[in-house]
């Protein structure tokens, strides 16, 4: 007799444990592609089996990190995976097309969350780089914002929208409905005069609401700045103001970003 | 929050925060960062050393096969997806398989039996400066809140880089058994430590 999937699927701690034969492996593979159930329950033996190898560690002799380093410097590396669907939304969300296409976000495919994530990370890195070199105080701010960053950036309904600064530049938005929050960055912005800088506000519904001041841009990247509070309907508009900020929008958004309501 | 032990609960990473910042360092890996690199190497060469030395046993084949890892890394940076899973466990995931494949294939079948006796891994044995005591401690104790036989299967499986039906064997009990053993073994361990899924 055939053997179920029932146990098929009493594979799993073999398999996250890499305790099967190269046929097993096929076989369970094959099961996992077709089990959403599976590959959750995979992930989270697999981050146990991890800790397990990791509470092992010991300090490698020195000399063999030279080595590593040398050889990394001789091999290509390989390119990311090419996307299967179109990533990015471009425009704004007023547009009849895009409205039509929010309602039909519903889990991003991980494809696209991998290019979410490449799309934020050079601005984070950029952060965590600043961090490295001694910004020691700001340490557990940092991590903090590191950790809802990436909360947006895995929640299971998180969507990317990208539209051009009417003065220059790209801005981007990664939004998670289910966090209430979203991530923004920016690249390419214009450089304002000393006594301006640029504001980030939540424009809905529920009125107009200052969301930050956007940081000064490092390596032409702005942010990744995180804003709580999104509210059903929110849109981000960012706006030239006074360096001090203001209560409320003072001048025309240069850019609005939103999948509406 | 603690459980039933009184210990503190732990993220997913050793330090909460650790895990993300290695994940956005392979991001600018997968980007040619070679200093970025430099740094993934610092948080992740001991414990995949420390990991294939306790599968693989011979300290010059251990770093051999980490110094495979650390390179692939670096190849495949790119192919991290932050969303399925902590970059600490794709990593660990990576370096397991090669060190168990350099098991499988370069040892014969009389060497294995040799290490049969040997194949839990002592963590006392480890000395060496240690990176992660408080981790270690965790899983230590999460470890013994298997049963014998989950703790047996789970270990001999992952550090004896037996297949299942090996383990049976060895321990002289149903393959169903021992399948189910693992899965629960792990599952146990999951929550014990207090992983997201």
């Amino acid at each position: 007799m055939r053997r179920g999937q029932t146990e098929l699927h009493t594979l799993a701690g073999a398999y996250a444990l890499d305790a099967v034969s190269d046929a097993d492996r096929a076989r369970f593979e094959q099961h996992l592609a077709q089990c959403e159930a599976c590959v959750q329950e995979i992930r989270g033996l697999r981050e146990a089996t991890a800790r397990l190898g990791a509470a092992a560690a010991v300090r490698p002799r020195a000399g063999l990190k030279e080595q590593a380093l040398r050889a990394a410097a001789q091999t290509r590396q390989l390119p990311p995976v090419t996307p299967r669907t179109p990533q990015v939304r471009r425009g704004l969300a007023a547009s009849p097309a895009v409205t039509a296409a929010s309602r039909l976000w519903q889990r991003p495919s991980l494809p696209r969350l991998a290019t979410a994530l490449a799309a934020v990370s050079l601005a984070v890195a950029v952060t965590m780089g600043a961090l490295a070199m001694g910004a020691q105080r700001h340490l557990g701010r940092d991590q903090a914002q590191a950790h809802r960053i990436a909360a947006v950036l895995t929640a299971p309904d998180t969507i990317m929208l990208t539209a051009r600064v009417t003065t220059g530049g790209t801005a981007t938005v990664l939004e998670s409905r289910l966090r209430h929050s979203l991530v923004f960055t920016a690249a390419g912005l214009r450089r304002l005069p000393a006594a301006k800088r640029y504001e980030l506000w939540l424009m809905g519904p529920g009125g107009t609401r200052p969301a930050g001041m956007l940081p000064q841009s490092r390596a032409g990247m702005v942010g990744p700045m995180i804003v709580s509070g999104v509210a059903a309907g929110d849109r981000v508009g960012l706006t030239v103001e006074p360096t001090g900020g203001s209560g409320r929008p003072t001048a025309a958004p240069v850019v609005m970003l939103g999948p509406g309501s | 929050m603690t459980d039933s032990q009184g210990l503190p609960r732990r993220g997913r990473a050793a330090e909460p925060g650790q895990d993300i910042d290695l994940a956005v360092l392979l991001a600018s890996v997968a980007r040619g960062d070679q200093r970025a690199f430099e740094e993934v190497y610092d948080r992740i060469a001991g414990p995949v050393l420390g990991m294939v030395r306790g599968v693989v046993r011979d300290l010059a084949q251990s770093e051999e096969v980490m110094q495979e890892v650390l390179l692939e890394l670096w190849r495949t940076a790119s192919r991290f997806e932050a969303g399925r899973g902590s970059a600490l466990s794709w990593v660990m995931t990576m370096a397991h398989r090669r060190a168990v494949d350099r098991v499988r294939s370069e040892q014969r079948a009389a060497e294995r039996e040799m290490r049969a006796a040997s194949a839990q891994v002592d963590y006392d044995d480890v000395t060496e400066a240690v990176e992660a005591t408080l981790d270690r401690e965790r899983v230590r104790h999460c470890l013994r809140s298997l049963t014998d036989l989950q703790r047996e299967s789970v270990t001999l499986a992952y550090y004896g880089s037996y297949t299942y039906s090996e383990v049976a064997g060895l321990l002289g009990v149903a393959l169903g058994t021992v399948k189910t053993r693992m899965r629960d073994g792990l599952i146990r361990l999951r929550d014990c430590l207090g992983v997201e899924r």
